[in-house]
């Protein structure tokens, strides 16, 4: 039997469907239903739908899980009251956001200031069909998902941008900036970073790059990288200790000051799909995937679905680290995280790339016997 | 970015109440401040004209909302004299304990209030947590936790209650605990240092050009408090040390009010200690009934009975939690004061922010604000 695979669970279904409509239509349409061209955009479409709603639900419970730790960081509960353990609350809160008025600030430019929640939205959403979370549970094998990922990932400055400039408020616009200057600061640290990575395993391909670390975690090897790799996700996610875009003491709510209702909505989960995004990349990246180590006993990680839980549970602990950090660091001003950004960040993700060369050609020694990946 | 004047205020997270700053910036450098103040005066100075004494209390706690009984406390040092009632030892001791523990309560609501600004979230509830303990030992004692209505001239109104000490000495003990804590959270990260060290500088000399007063004060070096220089209640009969720094900029500030924190710790256990062992009276004998009890004037006919109070003239200065708080008040016979004068250390420290804003960043200003300890309440009066 095929390892189960979201799309097969898809296609399966839609198939089976269509092959009972088949069967009690009448003849233009049972030829029709068993079309399969017809079949494969349905399941192409279910498989879609399936991962949207997943990953949604997953980002509404990460929300929940930084409700929850913070409040504990803070000596109090979180939420507590809608659904056990205020695990409704932010559907409540979404209900609540939906049934506001959606309102334009007059002298706000139109389009820009509608369209960049939804673009801000979209590209956040997309990474969610990029990235595989387990073997069999993305839209298949790109040989450069890695790149595509990183690309869709540093489209949010141009929309961050697009909304502030055109809400047409100060404190909006000096928070806009704020952000394009930081998250293209910190792009190229990330980039550079992932170069490591890209040496290591010799591929693009994050289920490559995956399958690469089933003996060892690149995070060993390449802790120089992770610690440039998080510093920088950290900015790009605008989290504490770098959320100055949102600096609320100085700018209000930065960028998105001038969103209320749904589109405030639309920028809060898209900022949390990022952040769960960027949860994502670290553990593929540097802590392994849904692979586990050997001394794991088989029971853990033999029974079905176990790689998505897995990821899931180390997705969640990095998470948790940087509620940690939100929780007990303060914020740094802007033009000292743009000189961590270009003086620090920069030279120790070369030095990364440096040590993931070393670590590759020390692979080539005959006494580790093994050959090398580069090019492979 | 070419320049551009920016409102921060009169709603915005780093006013802190109703205040508005005028920002002149270019890009993120702050060229121009422009401090303006106002939106929350309620003339309380032109009202007290037209009350009883008991009832300008009332609105002494509304002045300064998060130092109530200290501002209580200026204005009955002053009333006093003008009415030339001399209170009880006792009284004098409990005052003091209470204005310590506002210090402590008001200290605490800075240090949660300045953590928010540098973008700290935690230490925040820490802050406000621990300042609801005071708030219970107020609670017990005057019945309230944010305006007491406590003292009166000629004493204070009621006498702690039974079990007091202990609770106060226990959380004495906690807090000093939890300062060690905050400490650590705050000075001991490396980029709280690069938020706030060289940051709002105004050296000693340019203080006292500008009248500046309190913790900015002693920040740069200069150790002027009046608890020391012109002591009032029982002041000169404790030890405590006058918290001092030298680097007149954010973190002086921070850690000035840390240590008077610990200082007013150590007050409140010896004030405790020595209210223990000397019980008696907390009203003065040669004031009618009706000034200190309390039930405060009983019935309409209360207000109809024409009383006369001798004239006379007082002046007090206390060093309340932001800086030195001064009160005039005259009484020329009648049931009201003719005049009630107050000034406000806040007023004077933040008027001179042109002095402590320009040059740096747009970022900075809510460290800085932050750090000057704003109560919009008593700016405006």
């Amino acid at each position: 039997m095929a390892p189960l695979s979201l799309y097969g669970v898809a296609n399966t279904l839609v198939s089976t469907l269509l092959l009972h409509l088949a069967a009690v239509l009448p003849a233009p349409l049972s030829t029709l239903a068993s079309n399969s061209g017809l079949i494969t955009a349905l399941s192409v479409l279910l498989f879609g739908a399936i991962l949207l709603g997943a990953s949604l639900l997953n980002t509404i419970l990460l929300i929940w899980f930084e409700r929850k730790m913070l409040g504990r960081f803070m000596d109090r509960r979180g939420a507590m009251h809608v659904g056990y353990a205020g695990l409704l609350q932010n559907f409540a809160d979404g209900l609540k956001l939906f049934r506001k008025h959606t309102f334009k600030p007059r002298d706000a430019d139109g389009l820009g200031f509608f369209s960049a929640p939804t673009a801000y939205m979209v590209t956040s959403i997309v990474m969610f069909g990029i990235l595989p979370i387990s073997t069999g549970w993305n839209s298949g094998s790109l040989p450069l998902s890695l790149l595509l990922a990183l690309v869709v990932f540093s489209f949010a400055p141009l929309f961050i941008f697009l909304g502030a400039w055109s809400s047409a408020n100060k404190y909006s616009l000096i928070g806009g900036m704020r952000s394009a200057a930081q998250m293209i600061a910190y792009e190229v640290p990330i980039l550079l970073a992932v170069v490591a990575v890209i040496l290591l395993s010799g591929s693009f391909d994050l289920s490559t790059i995956v399958a690469e670390q089933r003996n060892y975690w690149f995070w060993g090897p390449l802790f120089l990288a992770l610690l440039v790799f998080v510093a920088g996700m950290l900015a790009e996610m605008e989290r504490i200790p770098f959320d100055l875009p949102e600096a609320e003491a100085e700018l209000v709510e930065g960028w998105n000051t001038e969103y209320g209702g749904m589109l405030f909505a639309f920028f809060m989960l898209a900022d949390y799909a990022r952040a769960l995004v960027g949860s994502y990349l670290i553990v593929l990246l540097f802590l392994g995937g849904w692979t586990m180590p050997g001394w794991v006993p088989a029971p853990l990680t033999n029974f079905p679905l176990a790689g998505i839980l897995w990821f899931q549970v180390k997705t969640y602990l990095v998470f948790g680290v940087f509620i940690w950090v939100r929780a007990s660091l303060p914020r740094v001003r802007t033009d000292q995280l743009l000189r961590v950004g270009w003086m620090r960040m920069i030279p120790l993700a070369l030095l990364s790339i440096v040590l993931a060369a070393l670590v590759v050609l020390a692979k080539c020694l005959p006494v580790f016997g093994c050959v090398p990946s580069v090019g492979g | 970015m070419s320049e551009m004047w920016i409102n921060m205020g009169p709603q915005h997270p780093m006013t802190h109440g109703l205040w508005n700053l005028r920002v002149k910036i270019d890009g993120e450098i702050v060229l121009d401040v422009d401090p303006e103040m106002g939106y929350l005066h309620r003339g309380i100075e032109k009202i007290s004209e037209d009350r009883h004494y008991n009832e300008i209390i009332t609105l002494m706690d509304r002045t300064c909302y998060v130092a109530g009984i200290a501002w209580e406390h200026l204005f009955i040092l002053a009333a006093e004299q003008a009415l030339h009632v001399e209170p009880p030892e006792r009284a004098l001791w409990i005052r003091m304990l209470s204005e310590e523990f506002q210090r402590v309560a008001s200290h605490l609501m800075w240090y949660a209030a300045f953590v928010q600004d540098i973008g700290l979230m935690s230490p925040f509830l820490y802050g406000m947590r621990d300042r609801d303990l005071v708030l219970d030992l107020f609670q017990s004692y005057t019945g309230g936790r944010l305006t007491y209505e406590y003292m009166r001239v000629g004493g204070v109104r009621n006498d702690l209650p039974p079990g007091f000490a202990e609770q106060a000495r226990k959380v004495c003990d906690w807090l000093l605990d939890r300062f060690v804590e905050y400490d650590r959270l705050c000075s001991g990260s490396d980029i709280f240092h690069r938020r706030c060290d060289d940051l709002g500088v105004v050296k000693a000399q340019d203080c006292i050009r500008l009248g500046i007063t309190g913790p900015m004060l002693r920040s740069a070096g200069v150790p002027r408090d009046l608890r020391k220089d012109r002591p009032y209640a029982a002041y000169d009969r404790v030890d405590f040390d006058v918290a001092t720094a030298e680097t007149a900029d954010v973190t002086g500030r921070y850690v000035v009010r840390m240590e008077e924190l610990r200082q007013s710790v150590r007050i409140i256990r010896q004030a405790l200690d020595w209210l223990d062992k000397n019980p008696g009276p907390v009203m003065a004998d040669n004031v009618p009934r009706w000034m200190g009890a309390p039930y405060a004037p009983v019935g309409r006919e209360g207000y109809l009975l024409k009383r006369e109070y001798p004239k006379g003239v007082g002046f007090s200065a206390i060093e309340e939690p932001h800086g030195e708080a001064l009160a005039y008040v005259v009484n020329e016979g009648g049931e009201h004061p003719y005049r009630v004068k107050l000034k406000s250390p806040v007023f004077v420290n933040l008027s001179a922010a042109r002095h402590y804003l320009v040059g740096y960043r747009v970022a900075d200003i809510p460290p800085i604000m932050g750090s000057v300890d704003i109560c919009v309440g008593e700016v405006d009066r």
